[in-house]
């Protein structure tokens, strides 16, 4: 094995590899961003053009010189007619642009949404789940900005920039560059901006997820919430959050304060410049009222592109701080490893073989050191322990949540890690053991490992697992929907429903994670009766707590500090007195 | 805005009257008056993000405190991601209108009118004339605004979707990869994510011909400004300046009217923000004070349920239930699920109020007492426990926060929790994830019922509390509970016989109703449900009982209460 443990929480990538993400990301959408850049370029030609026919009107026909009024109305129409056509190209840029933003997120959304699906459990043990959600939601969002907005938006204005100072500088070099020797600074103070800004926006996105986080736990854990009463207690934890964003937001808001009313009191200078040495150029006659017109309008526009720059990049800031971290889990986050060989596995039942298995979670001590076990394929086996001594994390290394750190898991002869991911668990169906509903009809939730299962094989799942019992009873019957936009089901029925759904499955390995603790005793007896019919051919490992349960089973296996203590029928392991003894023992004595 | 009349006076008095004195004056007062302007708006910023920041946060914290006093039959109708967005993304959607639109709203606005202003003071005529484009402008903005309004609203509703969608996939993960589902969710998330695409590229649409149209009447009203301005300058009735002046005051129409409606946007996102938290505002808490409730006093703990009718929906799960518990007694429910044992529990937390008839502790009525002082007083195990992100200690100490580490190291050892603690490097001070990831049910049961036993509570529910332990852990347990029990009143729930035999009383709950009732001894002697039960769980609780029950219908019961809970401390492994 080439590493012991994924790696699940990389580093944020720095600035020039997220730079490249986005580019490649925006050239996805070339086409689009070709014709906004395209109208861009128009646009500003266009933007230019307009007030050049004025100033012409103005000397010509307005304010002329020579005194010989030309006619004003042809001017006119031709700004008009630009100002037509400026309509539609601006239209076309804005919509195009915007579209490659909503596009990207999209985009974006569905490569990280993706990679979810791939990622091992221990990302999600790493991960709070509301900081995984906002990072494909909330955390998107200046990301379509900057993409749908910002990008052909500098662009542009950097278009505008050059055109303006090219149209200043061939009408009058001298007044343009007096003009012009403002905007130096507008860059100086854009970039000094940027720097202070991108540390605290960042800190404010963490803020926020932060919040996210203490809301989401705060409305799962209600139910304890209220019953303590400690309202108060969740409200103030909540409380420092949200000021601690709060916070953050004027943190960012005083160094936007402090620069960007600056970067607008810049370009005053250039229109101070232009009245006082153009209206003295003007009273001289070197320059006419057109032209004063023209510059000054000119200086006008040339505010908002400035604008722009700072806003684009400070929102290029926030974008490329998300960016970072979502490029960061895009590329650094290791799967489990699909084998480079795969083998398939041997036709009917399987056998499940467990070989001086070593297991850790991440740096932790060891959870399970050396378990040998042979499971031979059709045998039902009990795994048995108390709270803590590794079931779970040995129930959890055969669907391959989890690879062992040292030793093999074989499943009908071969490793685990040599086969398919798909095939392992199309051939190992699980129940874990808090069960996992979606919130869709029953029926869907039945035969969510398997769409396609007849429907009388469901309906014998659903015998067997005592949920035909209930699901009579429910509003709508199989079709009721599940979960907290339908129907809540109590913990036992959930349990039962998961139980149903693996063995509709078909899996030839059923891992079943102590799948009866919260259905009542006489389901749990009902359970006890079916499940063994049920489950005929397969091979079976089941975790409990419960003796009922174990009698199940062929053979129950003791678990106890990460390796087994004790193996053999329930009734040898109760004579013998040991652990399993212990475990189950009392409730016989306890009677007696 | 003034700025503007200086340059009209600097064309006017300075270039056309070869005034250069003049006109440098009329550049000084110019910066002069920028200068100040870049002041005030330095300050108008940080003013404005102080107040937009302290409404959101206010806003924030009345929603969050609001949430926390609705009933559980809010929260089991609405999905938690759809909760937590109106928290998150609704209330950062007011945000950024708050800190960074209200500067634009103000300064633009101003602008606005100033100009507006100006130009009637330069000229009303042309005023006039630059106000023929207004009556388009507004109908093209009303347009806009009840377009987008819906626009944004389907946008809001497609994105909670999505979110809720990527929720439940996350914490189902397991199940999905478990059983190979990842391609039937990533449809199920395309077609989300499609959907909020699409109606986020109409919203968009919407925006792309807004602003354009705004800036082609914005250059109709300069040509016809200076359609009509030449004219008269023809004539003579109109000075170079002011023209000028106009069509640069027409400028500031516009350029803040373009500002003002990019706003916009950001207005009716918020808006549509504000209309769904205003949603959960609005939603009454099912439970809460009477203006007449008064502070619990200290509880005894008599607990009677009279005549006690409850549904969820239209049908009753509770028929007209009559319980009596004398303080410091302990009361088991048991029976088939969806018996109404977990309403009948979670009645007396007050999570739901009777239909009909009253529960009345100590003989007040729960209706009568404030909320949060009987709650405090209020212990509840939970099969499922929830336990929050903090040390393991921060999570004993949930229910009562300023117990010393004493307190709370004593309770651990007397639940067991400092076992489960030395299996980590830091012990009791190990960090727990949200949920409990990382423990076993077993082990976070254990922290949830020391978490009960710090707070000392005067009425103790345990719903189910012993079912994921293993028979040792749950020795300790039993042991615990009966320190815990001693003195308090107790309602347990239980499935183990081991458990339900402590018991004063025991209640079969069958369909919502009390089928037999009695003492734990009473009720094995004679035929009836509880017979039946205690049959079933030959193997389950107590092996040895229902043995014997099967084999001899009169076998008189052995071991009564006294001697079981004996028994049990003694076979205490270690």
């Amino acid at each position: 094995m080439s590493r012991r443990f994924l790696s699940v929480d990389p580093p944020d990538l720095s600035l020039w590899p997220t730079a490249k993400g986005l580019a490649r990301l925006w050239r996805e959408q070339w086409k689009i961003v070709t014709v906004g850049l395209v109208c861009a370029f128009v646009m500003t030609g266009l933007s230019l053009a307009i007030p050049l026919v004025i100033q012409r009107a103005i000397d010509h026909a307005i304010a002329p010189k020579s005194g010989h009024r030309a006619a004003l109305w042809p001017y006119l129409a031709v700004v008009v007619v630009l100002a037509i056509v400026r309509f539609f190209v601006n239209f076309t840029r804005r919509y195009a642009t915007a579209r490659t933003g909503v596009r990207v997120e999209a985009r974006m959304r569905e490569l990280l949404y993706q990679a979810y699906l791939r990622y091992p459990r221990a990302f999600y043990d790493r991960h709070a789940t509301g900081q995984v959600v906002s990072r494909a939601t909330n955390d998107l969002y200046p990301i379509r900005y900057f993409i749908g907005w910002g990008m052909t938006q500098g662009i542009q204005s950097v278009m505008m920039i050059v055109g303006i100072a090219i149209v200043l500088f061939l009408v009058d070099v001298k007044l343009a560059a007096l003009a012009l020797v403002a905007m130096p600074f507008v860059a100086v103070l854009t970039f000094m901006f940027g720097r202070k800004v991108m540390p605290v926006s960042r800190e404010v996105q963490q803020l926020k997820a932060d919040v996210t986080e203490a809301a989401d736990e705060a409305v799962v854990g209600i139910e304890m919430v209220q019953a303590f009463g400690r309202e108060d207690d969740v409200q103030a934890r909540f409380g420092v959050k949200a000021q601690a964003v709060r916070d953050g937001v004027l943190r960012q808001a005083r160094i936007e304060a402090a620069f960007l009313p600056g970067l607008l009191f810049l370009p005053t200078l250039s229109i101070a410049a232009v009245v006082y040495f153009g209206g003295r150029d003007v009273i001289n006659g070197a320059l006419t009222y057109g032209q004063f017109f023209l510059f000054y309008q000119l200086l006008l526009q040339l505010v908002w592109p400035l604008e722009a720059l700072g806003w684009i990049l400070s929102l290029g800031q926030r974008a490329t701080a998300s960016a970072s971290r979502s490029f960061a889990w895009l590329q650094g986050i290791e799967t489990i490893p699909e084998p480079s060989q795969p083998t398939s596995l041997p036709a009917g039942p399987l056998g499940v073989r467990f070989e001086d298995v070593h297991f850790s979670y991440g740096s932790g001590s060891e959870v399970l050191s050396g378990i040998q076990l042979e499971v031979a394929p059709g045998e039902v086996i009990a795994v048995c322990g108390p709270t803590g001594a590794g079931k779970t994390s040995l129930l959890n290394l055969l669907p391959r949540f989890y690879d062992p750190t040292d030793g093999r898991v074989l499943v009908g002869g071969v490793d685990a890690r040599d086969l398919p991911i798909e095939d392992l668990r199309n051939a190992v169906a699980i129940v874990t053991q808090k069960p996992i509903l979606f919130s869709i009809p029953l029926r869907d939730n039945l035969t969510a490992a398997r769409p396609d299962a007849p429907w009388d094989e469901v309906v014998a799942a659903c015998e067997a697992a005592g949920v035909a019992h209930f699901a009579s009873e429910l509003p709508d019957g199989y079709d009721t929907l599940i979960g907290e936009r339908g129907v809540n089901l109590s913990g036992g029925q959930r349990q039962r429903v998961a139980l149903a759904r693996a063995l509709v499955a078909g899996a030839r390995v059923v891992v079943l994670d102590d799948p009866m603790s919260a259905v009542d005793t006489q389901t749990e007896r009902h359970l006890v009766e079916n499940l063994r019919p049920a489950l005929a051919g397969r091979t079976v490992l089941i975790a409990t707590q419960r003796l009922s349960t174990v009698e199940v089973a062929d053979r129950a296996v003791v678990v106890d500090d990460g390796v087994i203590v004790e193996s053999g029928t329930p009734d040898e392991l109760l004579a013998r007195g040991g652990l399993f003894a212990q475990l189950f023992g009392e409730e016989v004595s306890a009677a007696a | 805005m003034a700025a503007l009349l200086i340059v009209k006076d600097a064309i006017d008095h300075g270039m056309r009257a070869h005034d250069k004195t003049r006109l440098g004056v009329d550049v000084l007062v110019y910066l002069a008056i920028n200068g100040l302007a870049w002041i005030m708006q330095t300050s108008l910023v940080r003013g404005l993000a102080g107040v937009g920041q302290d409404v959101v946060l206010g806003l924030r914290q009345d929603l969050f405190d609001h949430l926390t006093t609705l009933s559980l039959r809010y929260f089991s109708q609405q999905k938690a991601g759809w909760i937590i967005s109106r928290l998150t993304s609704d209330v950062d959607a007011l945000s950024d209108v708050l800190s960074q639109g209200l500067t634009t709203l103000v300064v633009n606005t101003l602008t606005l009118l100033a100009a507006i202003v100006g130009l009637f003071v330069l000229d009303w005529r042309l005023g006039l004339v630059a106000l023929v484009i207004l009556p388009p402008t507004l109908v093209l903005t009303r347009w806009f605004q009840v377009k987008s309004h819906a626009a944004f609203l389907r946008v809001r509703e497609t994105i909670s979707a999505l979110t809720a969608q990527i929720a439940e996939s996350v914490s189902g993960m397991a199940v999905i990869q478990a059983f190979n589902r990842e391609r039937a969710f990533l449809s199920e998330f395309d077609k989300a994510n499609d959907a909020n695409r699409v109606t986020n590229t109409y919203a968009q649409y919407l925006n792309s011909i807004f602003f354009p149209a705004v800036e082609l009447l914005g250059v109709v009203a300069m040509v016809a400004v200076l359609w009509v301005g030449g004219r008269m300058l023809g004539h003579g009735s109109l000075t170079i300046g002011t023209l000028v002046s106009s069509v640069f005051l027409l400028n500031l129409v516009f350029q803040p009217l373009q500002e003002l409606s990019d706003l916009y946007g950001q207005v009716q996102s918020a808006g549509a923000a504000m209309e769904k938290i205003t949603t959960v505002l609005d939603t009454e808490a099912e439970i809460h004070d009477e203006p007449s409730a008064i502070r619990a006093p200290r509880i005894e703990g008599d607990l009677v349920l009279d005549r006690v009718t409850f549904s969820y929906g239209r049908d009753p799960v509770l028929h007209a239930i009559d319980v009596h518990v004398r303080a410091g007694q302990c009361l088991a429910l048991v029976g088939e699920s969806g018996g109404g044992k977990s309403t009948t529990a979670k009645l007396v937390g007050r999570f739901y109020d009777p239909d009909e008839g009253a529960i009345r502790v100590d003989g007040h009525d729960l209706r009568s007492l404030e909320l949060r002082t009987y709650r405090r007083q209020l212990g509840v195990v939970l099969q499922d426990p929830f336990l929050f992100a903090g040390t393991i200690a921060d999570n004993i100490r949930f229910a009562h926060p300023d117990a010393t580490d004493a307190q709370v190291e004593d309770v651990a050892h007397a639940v067991g929790v400092d076992r489960i603690a030395r299996r980590f490097d830091t012990g009791l001070q190990h960090e727990v994830r949200e949920g409990g990831a990382g423990l076993s049910a077993g082990e976070r049961q254990l922290i949830s019922i020391a978490r009960a036993l710090l707070a000392d509570p005067r009425i103790l529910i345990l719903d189910e509390a012993t079912s994921n332990i293993d028979r040792p852990t749950e020795i300790l347990i039993e042991q615990a509970l009966d320190r815990l029990l001693r003195g308090r009143t107790s309602i347990i729930i239980a499935h183990r016989l081991a458990t339900v035999r402590r018991a004063d009383e025991i209640l079969v709950m069958e369909h919502g109703r009390i089928t037999q009732q009695g003492t734990f001894d009473d009720l094995l002697a004679v035929e009836g449900p509880f017979r039946r039960l205690a049959a079933q769980l030959k193997d389950t609780a107590l092996k040895g009982v229902g043995a014997q029950l099967q084999a001899d219908d009169e076998m008189p019961v052995t071991g009564s209460r006294e001697s079981s809970s004996a028994s049990v401390a003694s076979s205490e492994p270690e």
